[in-house]
């Protein structure tokens, strides 16, 4: 890794923090207003007011408001919750893990499903195995993330219930060890799959074009020629010269499939972040909202690290002087 | 050979599918209420989580408070006819002293075995003014004195009606000995935090599953509740009646569509109406809205019959253009109601230059996608059009909609509040106050006398009076027009009759899960059977055909 893309990470990450900070105060409605909300009982008589005006620094002008944001961020102080009345860190690490559980299994479980039926898909261009792949993920790619989750809540949860109906795990159930983790498997497997579903389309069909490109090539021709066996061919050979494009998404695919868990975290009340960053837009809760988004975005910034990484591994080409290939 | 593959991967993901669907039958949950010998009961919430529950940890919603209430008591309380004693046996208000002498019950002890007395309730009184908590506003408390170690005796600074059902009845007696040195209350999170009185200790919060485990105090002064254990569980509003039904819980709210396929089931469903409503929000600010004339055709344009069979589906009151509904003990029924007369706003309309024939008005009816506001918005837009007003329905975020509210930046809007099922102070709150769901109106000078006269109107009978007036005044002026009440549902399988409380729980919370409720446990006797263990099979049958599936193609390939 050279010197000028670690520069180019440090200033996304800068205009990442400031978009952080504004966005939410851009929104209209004040915390203030938006923690009574529809409440009609609850009593913000002047003293409390102005003790929560001053407690959430809201008195402070804007820049000095983003300063004080900066500066906790350093110490690892990501600010006060107005409507948890709890330190943010505290309340986002509680539901990280969860959404870390969700999203960490479908990204594997749906990178590794769409390469092979990518790889096999591509393999059988045209053939009504291909088709009929083709036809299901369209159909699939054309419903939105939460569709899946509730056509599956529907039919496992409710109707046949063999599931459960929401949340990660069975409340107070005194179960340990294996069955507390056979709980947590069980309540994870209608969001995982709703959540793999929707992401698994655009890294098949991605795949799957790549797949058809290579197969075009002469290198896959000699090796054939070579008399090596098919299964060798379609995947050492086509198959992991194909796989540079969905290595490449997959940091960006990270981002969208924190998006899509927000959605499939909301049908299931799976307590993580998702679900969390809902409940604190609708309290206009900007410290939350803050720590929610620098978590997903240092993940994201994270994972192309990793991608940028991994890249020269798969593709020696990167990495090495590129003016070699240039000719 | 070259289609055996693509059939491994399909079998194959299948198989995973499958197996995780095992997984889950492996873990099939019972939880009822009943657990080794030990009676429990489950609610289920669809927001799960409703903050720490001691008196200053709570989030500043009803909820909260429930949850708070079940460990800490009050002076006075209320169950299903109205005032009932608490920690206080009797009270009686002092005219000439403007103050409420209050006899404690003796014999009461903290959930650590320590002695209540009137230290710990003065201190209380003390505490609370000095960090104002969400929800007591204790403006009118000039002092709290202890007579004796059972009496206390608090004087107002002024006149102040609503003192008995939302400070006394609101305030929860914080134990003097664990308080005494707490800076922050909304951060004191120690166990010893939520030391009460009250009927259950609570053994387990978890905010991030948000859900709370309670277990009953023995020693609980009005004797023991008859239910060993209490369940908060978080469970999706959608998801809520089918939970019900398939025993997993014992009591939740439930949506109108699904309550007669509940009631057939054989559960029991309450239902309660007049505590909130929809109004429709008129500028009164900008013209011509400004106009009590052009008000009045509105409100004669508008059909809010249709309103709650169409939009509500038949689940709602018809709104009072006088606030309150006919369920309240306050409902003035003899102020002018604007039956639906779409002539008559035409006329109204006509005299002004408007409609058919006059100048074209184009309003913008600005609301949000929650609570069916966005079909209400739709009939009015076709009832107001059918006089000659052009109406522009324009969606927005809640919390954009109350802020364009607050600053009368719309023409019409739908919004909408409770509380009015509670004590009538809320009126000065949502006629005068400036909220999202509040009129801001404070150009009537005698509708401004009279809110402020109710308030210190210490004669119940007198105060009701002022309160009906107030309707009549306001439904003159018509600041906002109340479109219908909501009605709100509960199920539940009939072992605790759980219930609403007169005018609220504390300050008007419409929630009926009022700790006194859970004394009288009536065993499971008059509800159907647990359900059969819902269909175990479908995914080990899966996973058999897919495991057969998968050794044929093996042991074919070794064949090959």
């Amino acid at each position: 890794m050279k010197l000028p893309e670690i520069g180019t990470y440090a200033i996304a990450f800068l205009i990442i923090l400031a978009l952080i900070f504004l966005l939410p105060r851009m929104m209209p409605g004040d915390p203030l207003t938006a923690i009574c909300g529809e409440e009609v009982l609850v009593e913000m008589t002047p003293e409390l007011k102005a003790e929560l005006v001053h407690r959430f620094a809201l008195d402070e002008p804007l820049w000095s408001q983003f300063f004080v944001y900066l500066t906790g961020i350093m110490h690892g102080d990501f600010g006060y919750s107005y409507y948890y009345n709890a330190p943010v860190l505290e309340i986002i690490l509680e539901a990280l893990p969860w959404t870390l559980l969700l999203v960490g299994t479908s990204l594997v479980l749906s990178t590794v499903l769409s390469i092979i039926i990518g790889i096999e898909s591509g393999w059988r261009r045209g053939k009504v195995s291909d088709k009929f792949l083709l036809t299901t993920t369209m159909i699939l790619n054309g419903f939105p993330d939460f569709f899946i989750g509730i056509i599956l809540l529907l039919l496992f949860a409710v109707y046949l219930g063999c599931l459960p109906l929401q949340g990660a795990k069975t409340p107070y159930s005194d179960l340990s060890g294996i069955n507390s983790m056979l709980d947590i498997a069980q309540h994870l497997v209608l969001p995982l799959i709703a959540l793999t579903l929707a992401q698994l389309p655009g890294s098949y069909l991605l795949m799957r074009n790549t797949m058809i490109t290579t197969l075009k090539e002469a290198f896959v021709r000699t090796a054939k020629a070579k008399g090596l066996s098919e299964v060798a061919v379609r995947y050492k050979h086509a198959g992991r010269n194909a796989l540079l494009p969905i290595v490449t998404t997959t940091g960006v695919r990270v981002g969208i499939i924190f998006t899509g868990a927000l959605f499939i975290e909301i049908i299931f009340s799976y307590p993580g972040v998702g679900l969390l960053s809902y409940n604190a837009l609708l309290m206009r809760d900007y410290p939350i909202l803050q720590g929610v988004f620098f978590i997903v975005a240092v993940f994201v910034i994270l994972a192309n690290f990793v991608v940028d990484l991994l890249y020269t591994k798969i593709d020696p080409r990167i990495g090495v002087d590129n003016t070699e290939y240039a000719h | 050979m070259k289609n055996k593959h693509i059939a491994i991967v399909t079998l194959l993901s299948i198989l995973l599918f499958s197996l995780l669907t095992c997984l889950a039958i492996a873990g099939a949950d019972s939880g009822n209420t009943n657990e080794g010998g030990e009676i429990t009961c489950i609610i289920a919430d669809s927001t799960g989580d409703w903050g720490y529950p001691s008196p200053h940890g709570h989030y500043p919603r009803g909820p909260g408070y429930v949850r708070m209430s079940l460990v800490f008591d009050t002076l006075v309380w209320k169950d299903k006819q109205g005032f009932v004693p608490a920690l206080a046996t009797d009270w009686e208000y002092i005219e000439d002293e403007n103050a409420y002498l209050f006899h404690l019950r003796e014999g009461v002890t903290w959930h650590d075995g320590e002695k209540f007395t009137a230290d710990d309730v003065a201190f209380t009184f003390n505490y609370v003014k000095e960090h104002p908590s969400w929800w007591v506003d204790l403006k009118s408390l000039k002092q709290a004195e202890i007579l004796d170690e059972y009496t206390v005796k608090i004087y107002l600074e002024e006149r102040y009606a609503p003192f008995l059902n939302s400070d006394a009845g609101g305030l929860a007696i914080l134990p003097k000995h664990v308080w005494q040195d707490v800076e922050d209350p909304a951060e004191f999170k120690e166990p010893e935090s939520l030391i009460g009185t009250g009927p259950f200790k609570l053994v387990d919060y978890s905010k991030t599953h948000g859900t709370y485990l309670y277990e009953a105090n023995k020693d609980y002064y009005l004797g023991k509740t008859n239910i060993d254990n209490l369940k908060f569980v978080k469970i999706s509003e959608e998801m809520a009646s089918t939970a019900l039904m398939r025993n997993e819980v014992f009591a939740t709210a439930i949506p109108p569509e699904t309550v007669a396929e509940v009631r057939e089931n054989g559960f029991v469903i309450i239902n309660q109406s007049g505590n909130w409503n929809a109004k429709l929000m008129i500028n009164h600010e900008k013209e011509p809205m400004s106009s009590k004339e052009f008000r009045h055709a509105l409100a004669y344009a508008i059909n809010r019959t249709e309103l709650v069979e169409i939009a509500q589906r038949g689940h709602a009151i018809q709104g009072s253009p006088g606030l309150l509904s006919p369920t309240s003990p306050y409902y003035n029924p003899e102020i002018i109601n604007y039956e639906y007369d779409p002539e008559r706003a035409k006329d109204i309309l006509e005299s002004m230059g408007y409609g058919h024939n006059g100048e074209i008005l184009e309003l913008e009816l600005i609301t949000a996608p929650r609570m069916g506001f966005e079909r209400v918005a739709e009939i009015i837009a076709r009832q107001l059009e059918a006089v000659g007003i052009k109406v522009n329905i324009r969606s927005l975020e809640s919390k954009t909609l109350d802020y364009r509210v607050m600053n009368q930046q719309f023409d019409l809007a739908i919004s909408g509040h409770g509380g009015i099922g509670g004590d009538p102070a809320i009126l000065n709150k949502v006629i005068l106050g400036n909220f999202g769901y509040s009129a801001n109106y404070t150009k009537n000078d005698t509708l401004n006398q009279l809110l402020e006269a109710h308030l210190h109107e210490m004669d119940q009978e007198k105060r009701q009076a002022i309160v009906r007036e107030i309707q009549g005044v306001y439904a003159e002026e018509l600041p906002a027009l109340t479109l219908y009440y909501p009605t709100w549902y509960w199920g539940h399988d009939g072992s605790v009759d759980i219930y609403y409380t007169m005018g609220g729980i504390a300050s008007g919370i419409p929630i009926p899960l009022n700790k006194l409720a859970f004394m009288e446990y009536k065993g499971n006797a008059e509800v159907p059977a647990a359900t059969e263990a819902p269909v175990p099979g479908f995914g080990l049958l899966i996973s058999i055909l897919a495991l057969t599936g998968v050794a044929y193609l093996v042991i074919r390939r070794r064949n090959d």
